[in-house]
């Protein structure tokens, strides 16, 4: 049906409408089909038969799955077919970049099918877990805590969503830990994260989806959210990400304990790449990590130099489980081939992942790159798991905020790959007039984590009137956060706001150990009249929580909200 | 075709085999080199091999092996083809009789027969794929029961089996399981077992006759004064040119088949070559009486893991010990071969049985059912040995309850070794699927019922979707350390979302005057009360907004003195007593934690949500 002048309103529609026709794809068994498709692009992926997997969670047959925005893999075991196909794409991204459409298959930029991969070892890996899951069971010990390391674009994260997907496939149940605060797990970039998961992993999505007020064809996943609102893990010297990391390992152990299903299957800790590739101080971060998770399992990716500094430190070294003495625990480092489908994701790339993640976050999975309504409906009906989330806007009175800062000195966040801790300069003050009230970093803050109030006692409890008070009993003047005070900085407009589950009054601390609700996305600051205009996930009335300012991870998104 | 010569060259390279005690280069290359210059007697020279590797003293399988290896490198086509029909028991056989360092060397060995030939153009591997995934998935198998039967190794050595020589430490202990099926003779390669329940497949039927033939003919080689083995013989050879030259039914493939069956289990129980276990002195067993059941002809020369993993296989075949095999254990703590001649095989019932139905030519003999061709059902345990090569590593078709990976080592080399065969668990072993999610159930009856959980679970996800369309959705706050650390993630498959999705039944409110017609409350102002989990379930309330209270309320809430909880979690609780609460969650774990949370689930949380969509939509 054609109507006169519809071509005028909508021109770029139509154009789109000439999309090349659905091509096939026949995967031999143990081969892998491996796509990338742009941001702004979308391409459906259906299985016609055979079995087929991405990144280990299993595909549907005839199902149709988009994907949008991502470099990945499906693979066969058993041999396939794909059909492969590009949607009607929206026509502009929200900030009005023309998506570029790739040539191959169904639009992606690169497509290709590969013979070798080195599934058969990620697979391998999951057997031994289930070994070491099955004789935990049959002893009563806790299942295998596994440390994925390696450097960037190793495919870390790849073999934790194979580990996982395979895990929760024959009916465990792992606590998934990821410490990369470059790319968020279930949430938004700038947090560490432990999550247990049990159902199906989301082939659209990744880690699939956080709760929300409605349902979601993919069963959601509860994570437990740290912030950590910088970039790398090395900033401070880790003054802290350990202290975040120690907190986050004894809440896990705080669930093993409890949780049976948690306990026997143990944990997958995610890193970030930075820890793999050989930076002063990453030695001493991993061997935090491995201490504070009881670490059994060491799986080095794609690094050579980095298995060996490894193996030579930990191989067949007594793990730090309370129970290693017991049962004869001993570390094994074990070194796997990095996948030849890995790709480099370069900053741009990294960028648009983190900005989806956090527009994921606000205004649900639905619309891969656009935030205009009209398109979100029209490719409603696209997704198959597509959920449209409204978030709040609403005017906060920013005196009435205790919105903190850390004070450590980062490195600019636009070079991710060219970070060198030699030029780390001591405590710059960035706040606008707050240059007094610095606080010196210190190295010296303590590794271990204050008791854990959700467990040993009440985090509501009062812990004082002022910072100041109970700076003291906390080591609070150790912790490089301190209040931002009024007048709202300009700089906070487009960034987020972590919502702690500390109240106003805690500590820095107990502020830096806390547990996050939520985010905050920061879209307006008129600092004449002391307001902010915030866009909030959940509406009602803004819980008086302490509140870290992620002013430098994930760092500015401009145009989230239009 | 030109038998005489075949049976010279034959018997020649049987002979200069024999001289092959040693790992020697050059010999091997020499039999290598005469193997090429008689590729037009591949399939004897082949079978020569083969029975070769089978009979000569383990110390001598590897160097023979060896030769294998370097034909099938070197010359390739048709040897490949020949050995490689047979490749699997060939290769088990001799595995299992050998000691640590030489199954090393044959693991390396089947490593490089994964690979091109070397320096060859074909890049096809030396043995098909399925040929080397079979052995292999076998020998995982076999470790994996050998890692258990190590775990297992307190247990009670009721066997005493001590004395047996093989050094590797995998294969010495004796798992429980042993002790009902220790049978496997590592060179009873002379029987078949039925094939009851399989579909009648001439690729089996050619392998069995096969191994058949090639016992027969070893049989004979060893006796050939033995009037019956002669004639077996040549029953079978006559049957398998009648395979090979006609096409037949497969009402009479069925019946060669049962013929064939038959056959094997009337089969001399030993085959007479008592060099087989070279070192192991000569037994002192008495002739076999005529019955085979009731003789003890096991060998246990190596009664480690193949022995287990055949077991495996086998006793799903036949699920039923045989009760008479532990009795005959002791008698023969020394594993031993009976190198007694074997008793007359009765008349060839298999070539009568033919006949009788008139697919021989010729003569009327006996009836096939005649009281000389044992049932096969008793003589069944004595076939194990060959289930396995008749069902090569046959995948398990029942999962069994764990994940089936025990035995993997983590370590970087393990990591390297291709486990095929344990891919199974997480494919083939649950075959049930969920069209939509991909989702995998085992094929059991509870597999079925956790399946249709899931599918409910999808099915109200979808009505819940269509309706929450209509409505603005929200993320939710992220809980706190202690609910988190609290919290049990809740399965797809037990019928129920979370608490939220109670609260997908009022977004329509506005159209309604009704009051929302389940117990609420106002959502308190504090943010801790506010944040404060419902006590029974430890979930948190969702605020929503109602139009008509003009405020935030909880759905489904209800204050009871100072506290609230969920208005279904209450009224179950203090109604029906000692209800499995949401409490309990923790505890219903294992075995079946999918029926336990199944039920809560779905009567706490669906009913009210659905009653008060229903009820709203119609106002």
């Amino acid at each position: 049906m054609s109507l006169p002048g519809l071509e005028l309103t909508q021109p770029s529609e139509e154009r789109q409408q000439v999309t090349a026709p659905p091509s096939q794809i026949t995967l031999n068994p143990n081969c892998e089909w491996r796509f990338e498709v742009a941001f702004g692009h979308i391409i459906k992926v259906k299985l016609l038969h055979g079995t087929a997997e991405l990144f280990g969670t299993e595909l549907a047959e005839s199902q149709t799955y988009t994907f949008s925005g991502t470099k990945a893999a499906i693979f066969t075991w058993h041999g396939c077919t794909l059909e492969v196909s590009a949607a009607e794409t929206a026509s502009t991204t929200s900030d009005g970049v023309t998506p570029t459409m790739g040539h191959g298959a169904g639009g992606c930029q690169s497509e290709y099918t590969a013979e070798e991969t080195p599934m058969m070892e990620y697979a391998n890996v999951h057997f031994a877990l289930e070994t070491m899951r099955e004789e935990a069971q049959s002893i009563g010990k806790d299942g295998p805590r596994v440390l994925l390391l390696g450097p960037e674009n190793a495919g870390k994260t790849s073999v934790a969503k194979i580990l996982t997907a395979y895990a929760t496939k024959v009916g465990r149940q792992p606590l998934v830990v990821n410490l990369d605060p470059t790319e968020g797990m279930l949430g938004v970039p700038g947090t560490l994260t432990a999550t247990a998961f049990r159902t199906i992993l989301d082939v659209e999505d990744g880690w699939g989806s956080s709760p929300m007020s409605g349902p979601s064809p993919v069963p959601v996943k509860l994570p437990l959210v740290y912030s950590y609102p910088l970039q790398n893990p090395l900033d401070g010297e880790g003054a802290v990400y350990r202290p975040i990391v120690s907190r986050l390992a004894l809440s896990v152990t705080g669930r093993m304990a409890e949780d049976e299903d948690a306990r026997e299957t143990g944990i997958i800790v995610d890193t970030p790449g930075i820890l793999g590739s050989d930076k002063p101080g990453s030695m001493e971060l991993i061997n935090h990590i491995v201490t504070e998770f009881a670490i059994d399992t060491i799986l080095v990716l794609g690094s050579e130099r980095l298995y060996s500094t490894v193996a030579k430190q930990y191989d067949n070294k007594p793990s730090s489980s309370a129970t290693a003495a017991a049962f004869d625990e001993h570390i094994s480092v074990v070194k796997l081939t990095k996948s030849g489908g890995c790709a480099d994701r370069d900053a741009a790339f990294r960028k648009a992942t983190r900005e989806s993640q956090i527009r994921t976050y606000f205004f649900g999975n639905n619309i891969p790159s656009s935030t205009s309504a009209s398109t979100a409906l029209s490719l409603s009906a696209s997704s198959s798991s597509a959920v449209t989330l409204s978030p709040h806007a609403q005017q906060l009175d920013f005196a009435s905020l205790p919105v903190y800062s850390y004070t450590v000195t980062s490195i600019d966040d636009e070079d991710e790959d060219d970070y060198d801790p030699s030029q780390l300069a001591m405590g710059d003050s960035f706040l606008p007039g707050g240059g007094a009230e610095d606080l010196q970093e210190t190295k010296q803050d303590p590794d271990r984590a204050a008791p854990l109030p959700g467990v040993v006692g009440s985090f509501s409890e009062p812990s004082g009137g002022t910072n100041a008070s109970t700076a003291a009993q906390n080591s609070g003047s150790n912790v490089p956060l301190k209040k931002v005070l009024p007048p709202a900085p300009s700089a906070l407009a487009n960034t987020l706001l972590a919502i702690t589950h500390a109240p106003t009054t805690a500590s820095p601390a107990e502020v830096r150990d806390a547990s996050i609700m939520g985010f905050l996305y920061v879209a307006d600051v008129d600092a004449d009249k002391g307001k902010i205009r915030v866009l909030a996930p959940v509406g009602g009335r803004m819980p008086p929580r302490a509140i870290i300012w992620a002013k430098r991870w994930p760092g500015e998104l401009v145009g989230l909200v239009g | 075709m030109s038998g005489l010569i075949s049976d010279e060259i034959a018997e020649d390279y049987k002979s200069s085999l024999e001289d092959l005690v040693t790992n020697d280069a050059s010999q091997i290359r020499n039999l290598t080199v005469i193997a090429k210059e008689n590729t037009e007697y591949a399939q004897a020279i082949s079978r020569v091999l083969e029975n070769h590797i089978r009979s000569i003293p383990p110390p001598h399988k590897l160097p023979a092996l060896y030769v294998v290896d370097s034909i099938v490198k070197n010359i390739g086509s048709p040897y490949t083809l020949f050995l490689g029909r047979n490749m699997f028991p060939t290769f088990m056989d001799a595995y299992s009789s050998v000691d640590a360092m030489t199954r090393k060397k044959l693991d390396e060995m089947l490593n490089t027969w994964k690979q091109p030939a070397p320096g060859s153009l074909d890049t096809r591997p030396v043995f098909p794929p399925e040929i080397t995934r079979n052995i292999e998935s076998a020998l995982i198998k076999a470790r994996t029961a050998a890692l258990q039967q190590q775990q297992a190794r307190s247990q009670t050595d009721l066997l005493g089996r001590r004395g047996n020589t093989t050094p590797t430490g995998w294969n010495n202990g004796p798992s429980q399981n042993m002790s009902r099926h220790p049978q496997y003779s590592n060179n009873s390669h002379t029987s078949t077992p039925p094939m009851s329940n399989r579909d009648i497949d001439l690729n089996y039927l050619n392998r069995d006759l096969d191994g058949l033939i090639a016992s027969a003919r070893n049989d004979f080689a060893n006796s050939p004064f033995n009037p019956a083995c002669q004639q077996r013989l040549k029953a079978l050879l006559d049957l398998q040119g009648i395979l090979q030259r006609q096409q037949l039914t497969q009402e009479q493939l069925k019946l060669v088949r049962d013929q064939i069956s038959m056959l094997a289990a009337t089969k001399p129980p030993s085959p007479p070559n008592a060099t087989s276990n070279g070192p192991v002195a000569p037994p002192q067993i008495p002739a076999p009486p005529v019955q085979p059941v009731s003789q003890p002809f096991q060998n246990l020369l190596n009664p480690g893991t193949l022995a287990e993993l055949i077991k495996a296989t086998a006793s799903r075949q036949h699920p039923t010990p045989p009760p008479q095999i532990p009795a005959a254990l002791p008698q023969m703590p020394t594993p031993q071969p009976s190198s007694t001649p074997q008793p007359a095989a009765p008349e060839n019932p298999l070539i009568a049985a033919l006949r009788a139905r008139g697919f021989l030519p010729g003569g009327s003999t006996p009836l096939v059912s005649s009281s000389s061709t044992p049932v096969p059902g008793p003589a069944l345990p004595f076939m194990m040995p060959n289930g396995m090569r008749s069902t090569p590593p046959a995948l398990p078709t029942q999962a069994p309850p764990s994940n089936g990976s025990s035995g993997v080592p983590m370590n970087t080399a393990s990591m390297k070794i291709p486990r095929p065969g344990l891919i199974v668990s997480l494919y083939d072993s649950r075959s049930n699927r969920c069209g939509t999610c991909g989702r995998r159930f085992f094929a059991t009856e509870e597999g079925k019922e956790v399946k249709a959980r899931h599918l409910d679970w999808h099915f109200k996800t979808n009505q819940r979707m269509t309706e929450a369309s209509r409505r603005a959705q929200t993320r939710s706050w992220y809980v706190d350390e202690r609910d988190w650390i609290k919290s049990r993630e809740a399965g797809d498959d037990n019928g129920a979302l979370d608490s939220q999705a109670t609260e997908g039944a009022e977004g329509i409110d506005g159209n309604s005057k009704q009051e929302p017609p389940k117990p609420w409350i106002r959502a308190p102002n504090d943010a801790t009360l506010r944040n404060t989990p419902c006590p029974i379930c430890q979930e948190k309330f969702e605020s929503t907004w109602s139009e008509d209270v003009q405020d935030w309320i909880w759905q489904d809430a209800t204050k009871v003195g100072t506290r609230v909880y969920h208005a279904s979690c209450y009224a179950e609780v203090t109604k029906d007593g000692p209800a499995p609460a949401r409490s309990a969650m923790p505890q219903a774990r294992t075995g079946t934690p999918d029926s336990v949370l199944g039920k809560r689930k779905a009567e706490g949380n669906e009913s009210p949500g659905q009653k008060t969509r229903v009820k709203m939509e119609q106002a």
